[in-house]
């Protein structure tokens, strides 16, 4: 694959079409085959660069070290931006890469055009939500460590379903099709690390502070907290536009990816 | 991506992990990305290297030109092969994929070490099956009529036609969002399709192919993908066969693990 050597690392990228850059980031479990199935539509109009953060497939990773960091994360992305050096870029992340994105938007708006936020993950201080009631840091922790165990004890189907499930409903790993599941479990040492990546929950503040134009985008029947992140963050950062992807969950470009394409072109094509 | 000028055109391909190299062709209406479920378990013995033959995604192509046939895409296979210069390598075909293959092991013998065909695709001429009739396989004219529609611009149109003929009727509409918009992107290979060109596997050929040779198919596969494996596994010298339970005619999409240990059983330790 082509890499870029960020922080020491050899980052691997897919890249596709010509134009002007659209480099994404996938979730939890993925890697830069998460978009697949958005590539033919995005690259028409884009040079779409999918990464692959640290320690995700290609390479083969066993859990081990202290470098799975959501503050690792987010400095390779920006170092990846500042090798690529094409200038200000649009950058689209997924779940756990939204959230990834939204930090680099954060701390270097110099890099970015516009941002794409497909259900970013994370969760709330009490400035965002008062009362409370939003997904605490501790609620996510004991899930993804509980995943870790299992994944270190070898009970690899039982970590994957485990995670699969929380997001994606009840049964939701075992109606997967064989292989999604494949593509997950090419990843699953990754929740090791994901145990103890240290992720900071969103403030007020930070959305406020986000100058990027941004697109938050959804899907409409997606359960649990990631909805509530979604509509907590887009109220507060300034002029951003939300859309809801009808009949669609978390994994909403596999599941509509004319329409997911359509939104995204669109957003990134207005002046 | 990264590619190879090979006959005039660049060849775009996926290159993941490291090893002894296995090149892997996808089949029609396909491109790199079908191989995806496979490369995490391969990847760990091998150096795995998808490519999307000529005209397929990442190629636009508008199906003008004469360019898209088995002939030019085995000769690309070949010139490919050259081009990476690594001595030679494993070869792995999936349907009109595993054609291409086995023409290429037919031409270039010096290029393979071990071929890999999973229910590769054809026809048989009469020394392979007796109730043969010369003419064009049943499929061509749908193929035909599936790329006037997509030619006119009914790419939605083209496909449902293609799919159901093949598959039975509401199988488009039943197909998820993910495997349609892959066969949208190289919907109008359909056109070049219409002239493939491919003509029947005959017994000589079979028992031309010299390499150890793997027949990999699912044990579901309807119509006539499974004679045409039976067939060709009976006369190719040195070959194994082995039938995916449970599976259809993506076997290596419905069962990526046994997929693999199969595959990576038969290509030995590296």
């Amino acid at each position: 694959m082509q890499t870029l050597a960020v922080n020491g690392y050899d980052m691997a990228y897919l890249e596709i079409g010509k134009g002007r850059p659209l480099v994404c980031v996938h979730g939890t479990l993925g890697d830069f085959r998460t978009w697949s199935v958005v590539l033919g539509p995005l690259s028409r109009n884009h040079r779409v660069i999918s990464v692959s953060l640290r320690r995700f497939f290609p390479e083969h990773w066993d859990g081990v070290g202290d470098d799975y960091l959501m503050v690792q994360h987010i400095a390779d992305m920006i170092g990846f931006l500042e090798k690529l050096g094409d200038g200000p870029v649009d950058l689209m992340g997924h779940s756990r890469g939204g959230h990834i994105a939204f930090r680099v938007a954060q701390l270097r708006p110099d890099l970015l055009r516009r941002l794409v936020l497909a259900e970013p993950g994370g969760e709330f201080d009490a400035t965002l939500d008062p009362s409370a009631s939003g997904p605490t840091p501790s609620d996510r922790a004991a899930r993804i460590s509980a995943s870790a165990e299992k994944t270190k004890a070898g009970d690899i189907e039982g970590a994957l379903e485990l995670f699969f499930d929380t997001i994606d409903g009840d049964g939701a790993w075992r109606r997967l099709p064989a292989a999604p599941k494949q593509q997950l479990r090419d990843n699953v040492f990754t929740l090791i690390g994901q145990a103890s990546e240290n992720r900071k929950p969103f403030s007020k503040a930070e959305a406020q502070s986000i100058e990027t134009p941004t697109l938050f985008i959804g899907g409409a029947d997606t359960k649990g907290s990631l909805p509530a992140v979604l509509h907590a963050l887009s109220a507060e950062v300034p002029g951003a536009k939300t859309v809801m992807i009808p009949g669609c969950r978390h994994w909403m470009f596999e599941q509509a990816p004319r329409e997911f394409s359509e939104i995204v072109t669109k957003f990134l094509a207005d002046a | 991506m990264q590619t190879f000028s090979v006959n005039s055109c660049d060849m775009a391909y996926l290159d993941v992990g490291e090893g002894p190299p296995l090149v892997c062709v996808h089949g029609s209406l396909c491109d790199f990305r079908i191989w995806h479920c496979v490369l995490g378990p391969l990847s760990k013995r091998r150096r795995v290297i998808a490519l999307s033959l000529r005209h397929f995604f990442p190629g636009q192509w508008d199906g003008n030109g004469d360019t898209y046939s088995i002939a030019q895409h085995v000769s690309d296979v070949i010139g490919f092969i050259e081009k990476l210069d690594v001595g030679p390598v494993d070869l792995m075909g999936h349907s009109r994929g595993g054609h291409v293959s086995f023409r290429a092991a037919q031409r270039r013998p010096d290029l393979l070490r071990r071929l890999i065909l999973a229910e590769p695709g054809g026809e048989l001429d009469a020394t392979l099956d007796p109730g043969f009739k010369p003419g064009p396989s049943p499929l061509a004219a749908r193929i035909a009529t599936a790329a006037g529609k997509i030619a006119a611009g009914d790419v939605e149109g083209g496909l449902s036609f293609f799919i159901d003929a093949i598959e039975g009727p509401g199988a488009w509409t039943r197909t998820p969002a993910a495997p349609k918009q892959m066969l949208r992107d190289n919907a109008f290979t359909l056109i070049g399709q219409a002239r493939d060109n491919r003509p029947p596997f005959s017994r000589a050929d079979a028992e031309a192919i010299a390499m150890p040779t793997l027949f990999i198919g699912g044990a579901r596969t309807k119509g006539s993908l499974p004679q045409v494996l039976r067939a060709l596994a009976a006369h190719v010298p040195n070959s194994t066969t082995a039938m995916i339970p449970n599976t259809t005619h993506p076997m290596f999409e419905q069962a990526p693990q046994k997929f693999c240990e199969v595959v990576l059983e038969f290509l030995g330790a590296p």
